[in-house]
C-alpha cells in the first residue's frame, strides 16, 4: 500500500502500532515509491580476500530492511561502504536516485545516512556532552531522545565511565537526534539486555512511523520476524536472496545464508544417557562485587550448565571468580570435593577450568596466526627453556582447525578473520590443551547462526566426553536448545534451578525478572 | 555532578599540594622571599613548563615528540643568532616569524606521521637529530643575543616577577582554553582516546595529527624564545635538547597526562614543571649530589604516576 499525506498522521493510528508491531498492514512496504538508497553491483576487495562481490539491494522510504549472511558474507564491508567509512571498489550506490559516494562518516551523517555499531563509536576518555559536540548533535534533541527512552544520562560523565549497553543506547540516540533519513543498526541488540533490545525494536517501529527508513543487522531471528518488512541475505558478497519478512520466514533465511552447505538440525540432544552425578564443581555462598550477594550451585560432571540473567546480575563477575580472574570477597569454591582459591587465572587452569570471554579482542592476540593462537595455552606446561615441538604443535592444531572447521583462508592474522572464526580459535585453544570445566560467556555474541550450531554441536560434544561446561547466553532460546539445566541469577542470588525441559524462554525470562523461584 | 567534577580534577589537585608544599619548604629555607626570588623560581620553571605543556598536548592526541627540545634549541639559537642587536620591533617581528617556524616544523612533524603511518617516536627521533644538526649549523658555538627591552618584556627585570607570570600563563589563557573548548580540541582527546571512534564520529584523524603538532610546535618554540630571554643566549648543545625532550614528557606526565592517550591538561605539566624545578633546588641547598636529586625526581614521578593510575582505575567502570 501507498503511504499518502504526511506520515506523521499515522502515528498512533490503529494499525500502525509500532508498539506492538504485530498488524500486518503495518509490514507492508511502499514498493512503487522511488528507493531511498538503491545499491548495484557493489563490490570491495582487501588485497586478494574479495569481501563484496556483486551486492544489490533498495531500501524503500518508510522500510525497515534486515541484512543478513553469515560471518564472513559480507555485511561489514557493505554497511562500512554505506557509512562512509571505506570505499568501495566498483558499483553504484543512489541516495533518492542521485548517485553518492561518502569520502567519511561525517559525510554519510551529512547525507542522512547515520549507523550505530556494535561497538558504540563514542569516544571513552571524554564526557558525553563532549561527544555530542564532536558531532555537532544538539544537546537538548539528545536528551529528549533519550528520556523518550526511558534512561537519563549525565552529560559530564566519560564515555568510560558508563556501561556498554547503556553507551549503545546513547549511541543510538545521538545518531537519533540527526534524524537520519537511513538509520543503519548493524547488531546493535546483541547482547544487549532484553528490556533494552525491545527499546530498541520499539524505536525502529516509531522511526519508520516517521517515514524514515532503517537497515537492520542482527543475528536473532526472532526480531527480524517481529518488526522487518524485508530481508536481503547475503552470501559470499553476493546478494542471494530478498523477500518479505514475515513469521515462518525462517527457514528460509537459514537455508539462504547457508546456501549448499548442510542446514544444521535443530539441536535434538539426547540428554537421556545423562546419568552421572558425580560433582565437578561447587560453588557456596558467593559473594562478590557490587551484584553477586549469595550465589550457590554445582556443575556436575559432563553437564552444560546455562547461566541466565538480565544485563548486570553480575554474571561477567561470576565468570571471573570462577576463572581465577577476580577474586572474590565471600563463599568458597570446590573442585572435585576439594576446596580451591583462584588466586590468578592460571591457578583456574591447573584446576581444569578454561575461560573464554565474551569479548574475543581479550582473548586472542589479534597479529600472531592463528597456529600460534591455539598453541598459546600449550606452551603452559613447558619447561622455560625447552624446545617447542612443532611437529607435535601443528598435529595438534591441524587437529582443532579440522574439528571446529575454522575458515583458514586468512590464516596469518587472526584479526583478518571474521568474528565466528576468531570465537572458534577462542575455544578451539582450550581443545588443543584440554580441560575440565569451560566457562564460556556469551560465545554466540554476534555469530551467525550456522556457525552457532556448530559452536553448540561443539558444547554438546565436550559433553559427551564427560567435561563440563558452565555457559551464559544473551539469547534465552539457546539455553534449551545446548543445556542439561540452567540457573537463573537475579538480585545476586540464584533466583530459579531448572532442568533443561523446563527452560522455556518464559520460565526463564521471568525467573530473570524474579517472578518466580 | 560537582564531585565528578572534584574527583575529575584530584590530580590537579595532587599536583598543587605536592607544588605548594615543595614550595614552602624551599621559600622557608631562603634567608628573604620577595618578588626577586619568585622571578628566580618563575624563570627556572618557564622553558620546562612550555616546553611540558606542548609535550602534553601531543601525548594527550596519541603520539609523543621525541624532538620538541630539539625545536626549542633551534629556536634558542635562531632567536640568538638574528635578534642580536637588533631593535626591539625587528625582535617582536622575528619572535612571530620564529614561532611561525616553529608551529611549521610541529605540522611538517606532524604530515610526516600521518602520510609515512610510521610511529611517532620513530619519526620524531629522526627529526630530532635534523632539527639539532640545524642548530649546531647556525649557531656553532653559544653566544649571540637579544634586544634587552624584549627579554624584560619576556622574562621581567630584577624585581618584575609579573612578566615571566604573564608569559607562563598567557599561553594557556589564549591557546589553550580557546582550543579545549573547539571542536579541533575536542578532535584532539577523540584521536588521543580511541581513533577508530574518532574517525566514526566525522574527525579527520591525519588533520588533527597535523594540528596537534603544530601546537606542539608552538609551545617549543615559545619555550626557545624565552630561554633566549632569559640566558640572552643561544646553545646549540644536543645534550640540553636531550634532557629538555625527556624533562617534557617527565612533566606531562607528572602533570597527569597518561601516555596511552585521550586524558590529561595543560594546567597539570605546567605544576608539574614546577615540581621537577623544586626538588634538585631543594636537594642542591642540603648539600645533597645533584645525582641524588635525579633518583629522587624520577622516584618521584613513578610514585606520582603509580597512585594516580591506581586512583584513575577504581573509578572506571568495567
Amino acid at each position: 500500500m501507498r503511504i499518502r499525506g504526511n506520515p506523521e498522521s499515522f502515528r498512533g493510528s490503529p494499525w500502525f502500532d509500532s508498539k506492538q508491531n504485530k498488524c500486518e498492514i503495518n509490514k507492508r512496504s511502499n514498493l512503487s515509491q522511488q528507493a531511498l538508497l538503491k545499491i548495484s553491483n557493489l563490490a570491495k576487495s582487501y588485497g586478494s580476500v574479495v569481501a563484496l562481490r556483486d551486492a544489490n539491494f533498495s531500501v524503500q522510504p518508510g522500510e525497515i530492511h534486515a541484512l543478513l549472511g553469515a560471518n564472513g558474507a559480507g555485511k561489514s564491508t557493505l554497511v562500512k561502504i554505506l557509512t562512509g567509512v571505506i570505499g568501495g571498489d566498483l558499483g553504484l550506490i543512489e541516495l533518492n536516485g542521485k548517485q553518492v559516494a561518502f569520502s567519511s562518516p561525517d559525510n554519510a551523517r551529512k547525507s542522512g545516512v547515520a549507523p550505530v555499531f556494535q561497538d558504540p563509536a563514542l569516544i571513552p576518555d571524554i564526557s558525553i556532552q563532549r561527544n555530542l559536540y564532536l558531532t555537532g548533535t544538539d544537546k537538548d534533541r539528545f536528551l529528549s531522545e533519550i528520556s523518550s527512552m526511558g534512561l537519563s544520562v549525565d552529560l559530564n560523565q566519560l564515555a568510560s565511565e558508563i556501561e556498554l549497553p547503556i553507551l549503545r543506547m546513547i549511541d543510538l540516540a545521538r545518531a537519533l537526534s540527526h534524524d537520519p533519513e537511513l538509520l543503519i543498526l548493524d547488531e546493535i541488540t546483541a547482547a544487549l539486555p532484553i528490556d533494552m533490545a525491545e527499546k530498541v525494536i520499539s524505536i525502529m517501529g516509531d522511526h519508520k512511523a516517521r517515514g524514515k527508513s532503517v537497515i537492520f543487522i542482527s543475528h536473532r531471528l526472532a526480531e527480524i520476524e517481529e518488526i522487518c518488512d524485508r530481508a536481503t541475505v547475503l552470501r559470499d558478497g553476493i546478494n542471494v536472496d530478498t523477500f518479505d519478512a514475515t513469521h515462518g520466514s525462517e527457514e528460509r533465511i537459514v537455508a539462504a545464508m547457508l546456501g549448499d552447505k548442510n542446514v544444521v538440525a535443530a539441536h535434538n540432544r539426547n540428554r537421556a544417557n545423562k546419568t552421572t552425578t558425580a560433582e565437578f564443581m561447587r560453588v557456596e555462598s558467593l559473594v562478590g562485587g557490587k551484584h553477586l550477594k549469595d550465589v550457590s550451585f554445582t556443575i556436575k560432571k559432563g553437564e552444560v550448565l546455562g547461566v541466565a540473567a538480565l544485563e548486570g546480575q553480575g554474571q561477567d563477575l561470576l565468570f571471573e571468580i570462577l576463572a581465577g580472574e577476580s577474586q572474590p570477597s565471600g563463599g568458597k569454591l570446590f573442585v572435585n570435593g576439594q576446596e580451591v582459591t583462584f588466586h590468578h587465572p592460571s591457578d583456574a587452569i591447573a584446576a581444569g577450568i578454561s575461560y573464554v570471554p565474551g569479548d574475543r579482542k581479550t582473548a586472542l592476540m589479534p597479529q600472531r596466526s592463528i597456529r600460534e593462537n591455539l598453541a598459546l595455552t600449550r606452551y603452559r606446561g613447558m619447561r622455560r627453556w625447552g624446545k617447542i615441538n612443532f611437529t607435535e604443535e601443528a598435529a595438534k592444531v591441524d587437529g582443532a582447525v579440522e574439528s571446529l572447521e575454522i575458515d583458514t583462508r586468512a590464516k596469518s592474522q587472526v584479526k583478518r578473520l571474521s568474528g565466528g572464526n576468531q570465537q572458534k580459535v577462542t575455544i578451539g585453544r582450550w581443545v588443543t590443551t584440554g580441560f575440565d570445566l569451560l566457562l564460556c560467556f556469551d560465545p554466540t555474541r554476534g555469530i551467525d547462526v550456522g556457525t552457532k550450531a556448530q559452536i553448540y554441536d561443539l558444547i554438546r560434544k565436550f559433553s559427551d566426553e564427560g567435561k563440563s561446561v558452565l555457559l551464559f547466553t544473551s539469547e534465552l532460546r539457546e539455553i534449551q536448545l545446548s543445556c542439561d539445566r540452567a540457573i537463573v541469577l537475579y538480585e545476586g542470588k540464584v533466583q530459579a534451578d531448572l532442568p533443561f525441559e523446563k527452560c522455556d524462554e518464559a520460565s526463564l525470562l521471568s525467573a530473570a525478572h524474579g517472578i518466580v523461584g | 555532578m560537582n564531585l565528578i567534577k572534584i574527583k575529575r580534577q584530584s590530580w590537579n589537585i595532587g599536583i598543587v599540594i605536592i607544588a605548594l608544599g615543595l614550595g614552602t619548604w624551599q621559600i622557608n629555607r631562603l634567608p628573604v622571599f620577595g618578588s626577586y626570588e619568585a622571578r628566580t623560581i618563575l624563570l627556572g620553571i618557564l622553558p620546562i613548563a612550555l616546553l611540558s605543556m606542548g609535550q602534553a598536548i601531543i601525548i594527550i592526541g596519541g603520539g609523543i615528540n621525541l624532538a620538541i627540545g630539539a625545536e626549542s634549541v633551534l629556536i634558542n639559537c635562531l632567536a640568538a643568532r638574528f635578534m642580536a642587536g637588533k631593535s626591539f620591533g625587528i625582535g617582536v617581528a622575528l619572535t612571530i616569524a620564529l614561532l611561525l617556524l616553529s608551529t611549521c616544523l610541529g605540522a611538517i612533524t606532524g604530515l610526516i606521521i600521518s602520510r609515512s603511518k610510521i610511529a611517532d617516536i620513530i619519526v620524531t627521533l629522526a627529526t630530532s637529530f635534523i632539527l639539532i644538526g640545524f642548530a649546531m649549523y647556525i649557531q656553532p658555538s653559544p653566544g649571540g643575543g637579544m634586544n634587552l627591552s624584549l627579554a624584560h618584556l619576556v622574562s621581567g627585570k630584577g624585581t618584575a616577577f609579573l612578566p615571566p607570570l604573564i608569559t607562563l600563563i598567557l599561553p594557556l589563557l589564549i591557546i589553550w582554553i580557546p582550543l579545549y573548548r573547539s571542536r579541533a580540541g575536542i578532535a584532539m582527546y577523540a584521536i588521543g582516546s580511541n581513533k577508530d571512534s574518532a574517525f566514526l564520529s566525522g574527525v579527520n584523524v591525519d588533520l588533527t595529527r597535523i594540528k596537534l603538532y603544530a601546537v606542539g610546535g608552538l609551545f617549543a618554540g615559545l619555550s626557545g624564545i624565552v630561554l633566549t630571554a632569559i640566558t640572552l643566549s643561544g646553545s646549540p648543545f644536543a645534550s640540553i635538547s636531550n634532557t629538555a625532550t625527556l624533562n617534557s614528557v617527565a612533566g606531562a606526565v607528572l602533570g597527569g597526562v597518561a601516555l596511552s592517550g585521550g586524558v590529561g591538561g595543560l594546567t597539570g605539566p605546567a605544576l608539574a614543571a614546577l615540581i621537577l624545578y623544586f626538588i634538585p633546588t631543594i636537594l642542591l641547598n642540603y648539600g645533597i649530589d645533584p645525582a641524588y636529586s635525579q633518583i629522587i625526581t624520577g622516584a618521584l614521578t613513578i610514585i606520582v604516576v603509580l597512585i594516580g593510575g591506581l586512583i584513575r582505575n577504581r573509578g572506571k567502570k568495567k
